[in-house]
């Protein structure tokens, strides 16, 4: 952002944000956490009749409607969730100031790789709602009575959508360990100070 | 012996990003929906929520003894100066206390499963929201660690080559 825009805010603290440490990090936690879990489930549950017997061995009881359960409602906490990871994530970006002179692990400079980050959370949000209708429309129509709830397709997708996870994940890894973006200490160093101030 | 080892990148880690805070998804997120689906099934009576809960609780519980195996690796080539050392020894702690905790609750959450109860008990209910309040207070002392102490970032990896201590 603007320097002469960022000094309007009064309280920005030495990781340029109104506060101690980012939102955005911790909403990604539940996003990826839920979408992986919720796609995990649906394959252990389409492939159900090979893993009756291990559930046997250990003494869980298990129900293959119940692992299609954590799928389903796994998957529509990540989507809404989702919505508010990208609406800190653009928030916090916009206050972003990266080290400019450092090129990342992968060949980027930091405006390189915000706009790569910005633009592929905006896509990953789009693919988990999209996805959700989907599952519903797989969950309460068109295989409502069949024992397998989920098309092989549309766990195939899943899979597709965890490789993007992965390059936005790095990505934003970069953004925070490379470019030190919103890191109070990589900040205070490249000012000149010394982290055990803080 | 050491020559045997993998040369460390300029993260200090023989591997290209840390792998402890993306492990540690699947203990926040599935510990938090997993209560957050036992109090709307409580209310609502419904339990297939309940189900949802119980293998969101047992994915978490795995998940928390990989975090740790990747946070004692990642924390022993933190070589974190003085100002960081005391939260990296909280998270270190409760880290270790979360998982036997952890562990118990889920466990307890297969007997109540097993005996197919039409209502979780309320001990159970409180126990599992002072779990969500140390999976936060956990969560914190992590983001204090990566965002403020900046541990494993290049710019204080190359400082602590430099020196800082």
């Amino acid at each position: 952002m603007n320097s002469d825009l960022l000094n309007q805010w009064s309280n920005l603290g030495a990781n340029g944000l109104p506060y101690q440490i980012p939102i955005h990090p911790n909403l990604v936690h539940l996003t990826l956490g839920l979408f992986i879990v919720a796609i995990s489930f649906d394959i252990v549950g389409a492939l159900f009749p090979v893993e009756k017997a291990i559930f046997k061995f250990l003494a869980i009881p298990v129900t293959r409607s119940a692992l299609f359960d954590v799928g389903w409602y796994n998957l529509l906490a990540s989507a809404i969730i989702t919505f508010f990871t990208v609406m800190a994530g653009l928030f916090e970006v916009s206050l972003a100031v990266p080290l400019a002179d450092v090129t990342s692990a992968w060949g980027y400079h930091a405006l390189e790789t915000m706009i790569w980050h910005g633009v592929g959370g905006i896509l990953i949000l789009a693919l988990i709602v999209g996805m959700t209708v989907w599952r519903g429309f797989q969950r309460y129509q068109w295989r409502k009575d069949m024992a397998r709830q989920v098309q092989w397709s549309y766990l195939a997708a899943g899979l597709f959508v965890f490789a993007l996870m992965f390059v936005q994940g790095t990505l934003g890894a970069h953004l925070g360990g490379e470019f030190g973006v919103h890191v109070t200490a990589d900040q205070l160093l490249h000012l000149g100070g010394n982290p055990n101030q803080l | 012996m050491f020559k045997y080892l993998p040369p460390l990148n300029e993260h200090n880690l023989p591997y290209p990003d840390t792998i402890h805070p993306i492990v540690v998804h699947f203990v926040i997120a599935m510990v938090l929906f997993a209560v957050f689906c036992d109090v709307v099934g409580y209310f609502t009576k419904n339990p297939k929520l309940y189900e949802v809960s119980w293998w969101n609780l047992a994915f978490a519980t795995v998940s928390i003894f990989i975090s740790i195996i990747f946070g004692q690796i990642e924390a022993g080539l933190a070589e974190p100066y003085a100002a960081s050392v005391s939260t990296l020894n909280a998270h270190t702690v409760l880290g270790w206390s979360l998982s036997g905790i952890l562990a118990i609750v889920t466990a307890w959450r297969y007997v109540i499963r097993l005996q197919e109860r039409p209502q979780l008990p309320i001990p159970y209910l409180v126990a599992s929201v002072l779990l969500v309040g140390l999976v936060c207070v956990q969560s914190y002392l992590g983001s204090l660690l990566v965002w403020v102490y900046g541990l494993h970032s290049i710019p204080v990896v190359d400082a602590i080559r430099g020196g800082l201590s």
